[in-house]
């Protein structure tokens, strides 16, 4: 071969060979600039709250990457409390009582006034549901899917017969919901600035008032910090991070791991969790135009009554969104509320309209469920 | 100089019985002409058609909150029924408020029923 032609060659060869993206980079693709505010952004995401500086009264944790860490943005161990009522088919967040988010930890100055340590489980909840901090890789490039991409794998009267049905979520507003365990939430920025009130007590430009504690007002001197506590700045920082987290590349798979993908098609796992999704034309040139591993169809499917437990929007007790198999390599746990310490466990808990995929999983040889799970772990 | 004086004092005194004799609700719009308007969009969370009060959730992700709203006789209901009142309402039922703050606290101009998809 000539110079030219070897060299030539070499470019291909570096192009084919892009390096894997690892839990906790950057997407592709970012310009300079972005790339600084996804360190800055980082840098925020990671800080610390204090009394202080907004934290509380009432709160779970004290920086978003005390519970999305291992990397930031990754999962942690934190489990949290969730709590609605469901009552004649319509769902209440129980805002008046201190909202859906039970937060566990209070700061010393509401500890003292009020003699709590977290908040009070509201009186009319009906449900209470526990909660695992999921990773947040790859939910900019999820935010960016068309409305129209997710509406058309949803089949609420099952026309083609599989059993899978599969509906959109609806927020408080009416708009349809893609964030959450429950699909509740339309957008991440919203995600992210509801988060920082509901997980930390810190108050941002999008949600400048703090909660009520159970349903009566903040004892007077408790909270001295003037809302926002976030900047709009700082605000848009952490959101950029989280924005700008990738997807982690899959894992490279043998033979058992290409059988076990197949079979994850066979059986049935992929009417819910869609392998890839498309992102729309719009928005920056790292997110748009972009088809990613996403294992999901972000609607909401009953998963059986064994699952169920609180409502949110219209998703009653029994419904979950399809949850993105993004990093399943570096998890513990499994499900909404971690009860699953493996994946075959995860999958023999789907009940509802997982329940035709879990008996086809269920039906396979080991050798077959082995190659299954062994294609999940590679995610 | 002072004929232009004596007109506009006897406008004034002819005008003034009028005034004061407008319905509650028009002295309440001139009032509220130069109050800041707020629009919300939610589900309502309770209705009370006998008072005219309506609690609304609103919020930003899974921070909710609730706003309290009266209706006013001049408050317009929007729904797809001939003839729309409040007690069409109900819990579960997404609007759009558009409001106005008093001293009374937020009173609605124009209250719409929103369609929504089904889930």
């Amino acid at each position: 071969m000539t110079r030219p032609g070897v060299a030539v060659a070499l470019l291909l060869f570096a192009l084919g060979c892009k390096k894997p993206v690892q839990p906790g980079d950057p997407l592709s693709g970012l310009f300079e600039q972005q790339l600084d505010r996804f360190a800055r952004g980082k840098l925020v995401f990671d800080s610390v709250f204090t009394p202080a500086t907004g934290l509380g009264p009432l709160f779970n944790s004290v920086a978003c990457g005390e519970c999305h860490e291992k990397p930031a943005g990754g999962r942690g161990d934190e489990v949290e409390v969730h709590a609605t009522a469901f009552r004649g088919g319509v769902c209440d967040p129980l805002v008046q009582e201190g909202g859906p988010v039970i937060q566990r930890h209070a700061i010393p100055a509401l500890k003292q006034a009020l003699g709590i340590d977290s908040e009070p489980f509201p009186p009319s909840a009906t449900a209470r549901g526990l909660r695992t901090s999921p990773v947040v890789f790859g939910r900019g490039l999820l935010d960016f899917v068309p409305d129209s991409v997710i509406l058309a794998y949803a089949d609420p009267d099952d026309k083609d017969h599989d059993g899978v049905r599969g509906r959109p979520n609806r927020f408080v507003d009416g708009r349809m919901g893609r964030f959450g365990r429950k699909a509740f939430v339309p957008t991440l920025r919203e995600f992210n600035a509801g988060a920082f009130v509901a997980e930390m007590g810190v108050t941002d430009p999008a949600q400048p008032t703090e909660e009520n504690i159970g349903g009566k007002p903040i004892p007077a001197g408790v909270d001295a910090v003037a809302d926002p506590e976030l900047s709009q700045e700082a605000f848009n920082l952490t959101d950029d991070f989280v924005r700008f987290l990738a997807p982690p590349t899959p894992l490279k798979v043998g033979q058992e791991g290409r059988r076990g993908r197949q079979l994850f098609s066979q059986i049935g796992c992929a009417a819910c969790h869609r392998p890839t999704l498309r992102t729309g034309p719009r928005g920056m040139p790292a997110l748009r135009n972009r088809e990613f591993a996403a294992y999901t169809d972000l609607l909401l499917h009953d998963m059986g009554p064994d699952l169920a437990d609180i409502c949110l929007g219209q998703a009653g007790p029994a419904d979950f969104r399809t949850e993105p198999l993004l990093d399943l390599r570096g998890a513990e746990h499994f499900l909404h509320d971690g009860r699953a310490t493996t994946l075959e466990q995860a999958i023999e808990l789907h009940g509802g309209e997982g329940s035709g995929a879990r008996d086809r999983f269920k039906g396979l040889s080991a050798t077959d469920r082995a190659a299954v799970v062994a294609f999940l772990k590679s995610l | 100089m002072q004929r232009s004086i004596r007109t506009a004092a006897l406008t004034a005194i002819l005008l003034l019985p009028l005034a004061t004799a407008a319905p509650a609700d028009w002295r309440t719009l001139n009032s509220a002409q130069a109050a800041p308007s707020y629009t919300y969009r939610g589900t309502i969370r309770a209705i009370n058609a006998r008072t005219g009060t309506l609690e609304l959730i609103t919020g930003v992700g899974l921070s909710l909150r609730v706003v309290e709203i009266t209706t006013a006789r001049t408050t317009r209901i929007l729904t797809a029924s001939a003839t729309p009142r409040l007690a069409e309402l109900k819990p579960g039922d997404v609007v759009r408020a558009q409001c106005r703050r008093t001293s009374a606290g937020l009173v609605a101009d124009q209250i719409e029923k929103l369609k929504v998809g089904a889930p």
